[in-house]
């Protein structure tokens, strides 16, 4: 088959409402690495992140008729994975910590720097863990997926003052924590 | 001797003393810093900061301070295998999409799922020149439903269960390439997917509806 060309998401979405499955895979693969990225970051736990981005993209194509126009997929998308992140984690199961380096560990490079990156990557993976869920968000969203203030302040319907302030605590607190580690 | 063996390096002491501070000694929000340094901007010094011991030394810490996360941030990370192929198995549960075409030969009945029908119709689209993309979906058209009616809805009222027979109808939309002649390439998908459907699956009556609902032009 020739490699699909690019289309926009407004189209997919578009035939996706009037039934076309195809056009909603489309979509899936074309957001699965974010979907799954981001619920990992939020719940650090491989098969928690696994379920809650399976579970975001069947409810987003169930909801499809409420999606706005107005709004870009993957920022619904971003909601969607956001609460059910939230879901899973206020759950109480625990999770596990997740060594995202280990994925893309250079075999080329030398051990003790090597180490040196997965203790820096734990350190981080645990300090974020460590972070209230709001606060693990905006940074996650912000720093890790590169959302806008606006459009943190959009995933999470808050406000862009509300954003900056949560992000001012995550910061200090993340801060804290690396600093401990250091 | 200037301390306790129990207490922290002095840089460290600097840092936790940064972090728990609302602002440095020339007045300068460290909140302000941080974001600065978070967001990648340390570089770019304001008037007071190029001039600034406190605030040059704050970037310096704070730059170190947040460097595994900048690094961890830009970690790939993929989807794991078969999860696109998960959510559609799941979507596709719900959609109880369970149309068939039934042809009867003198060896039994071929069954041949309406989604099946709607994808090589969709490939066979994909390879008429001037498409950019296609999209098949296989509908319950006016012949389908009262076939439904006539089979099996009735028992199974909650399943929709029914035949196409030998008779296959299939929407394609289609977005097509900016310059081409639009009902041409429509045409060309017409034959090329009837041809198919008639070859690869053996379906005599084939109703193929083309809407070119878009137009690309070729870096879009």
């Amino acid at each position: 088959m020739r490699p699909e060309p690019a289309i926009s998401d407004r189209y997919l979405v578009a035939r996706a409402r009037d039934g076309y499955l195809d056009a909603y895979e489309m979509l899936v693969q074309r957001h699965s690495a974010m979907a799954y990225r981001l619920a990992l970051r939020l719940c650090g736990d491989h098969h928690d992140a696994q379920d809650v981005a399976q579970e975001a993209f069947v409810a987003a194509w169930q909801n499809l008729e409420r999606f706005r126009a107005d709004s870009s997929f993957s920022t619904w998308l971003y909601q969607i994975v956001t609460r059910r992140a939230l879901n899973k984690v206020t759950r109480g199961r625990g999770a596990d910590a997740v060594n995202l380096l280990d994925e893309a560990a250079d075999p080329g490079t030398a051990p003790d720097a090597q180490a040196e990156r997965n203790l820096a990557a734990d350190a981080v993976t645990n300090a974020l863990a460590a972070l209230p869920f709001p606060q693990r968000t905006v940074i996650v969203l912000h720093h890790f997926e590169g959302l806008s203030y606006a459009e943190v302040a959009e995933v999470t319907r808050s406000s862009v003052p509300a954003v900056r302030s949560h992000l001012f605590r995550a910061r200090r607190t993340l801060g804290k924590t690396l600093e401990d580690w250091r | 001797m200037t301390g306790s063996v129990d207490e922290p390096p002095a840089e460290r002491q600097t840092i936790r003393l940064l972090l728990n501070s609302a602002t440095l000694p020339c007045g300068a929000e460290m909140d302000l810093l941080f974001e600065q340094v978070a967001d990648g901007h340390a570089a770019e010094l304001n008037d007071h900061q190029r001039d600034c011991v406190h605030c040059q030394a704050a970037f310096g810490e704070l730059s170190v301070l947040w460097a595994p996360v900048v690094e961890q941030a830009a970690v790939p990370v993929a989807a794991p295998p078969g999860l696109t192929e998960a959510v559609m198995r799941q979507i596709r549960q719900l959609v109880r999409d369970v149309w068939y075409t039934l042809q009867t030969t003198n060896l039994g009945f071929i069954r041949i799922a309406a989604r099946i029908v709607a994808g090589v119709a969709r490939d066979a689209a994909r390879t008429v020149p001037g498409v950019r993309v296609a999209l098949g979906r296989s509908t319950h058209g006016k012949l389908a439903a009262l076939a439904e009616q006539a089979t099996f809805k009735h028992r199974l009222p909650h399943a929709a269960v029914g035949v196409l027979g030998r008779t296959a109808v299939v929407d394609l939309a289609v977005a097509v390439r900016y310059g081409d002649p639009v009902q041409e390439v429509a045409r060309n998908i017409q034959k090329q997917v009837i041809t198919t459907l008639r070859e690869n699956i053996g379906l005599e009556t084939v109703t193929v509806n083309v809407n070119v609902d878009d137009v690309l032009i070729d870096d879009q």
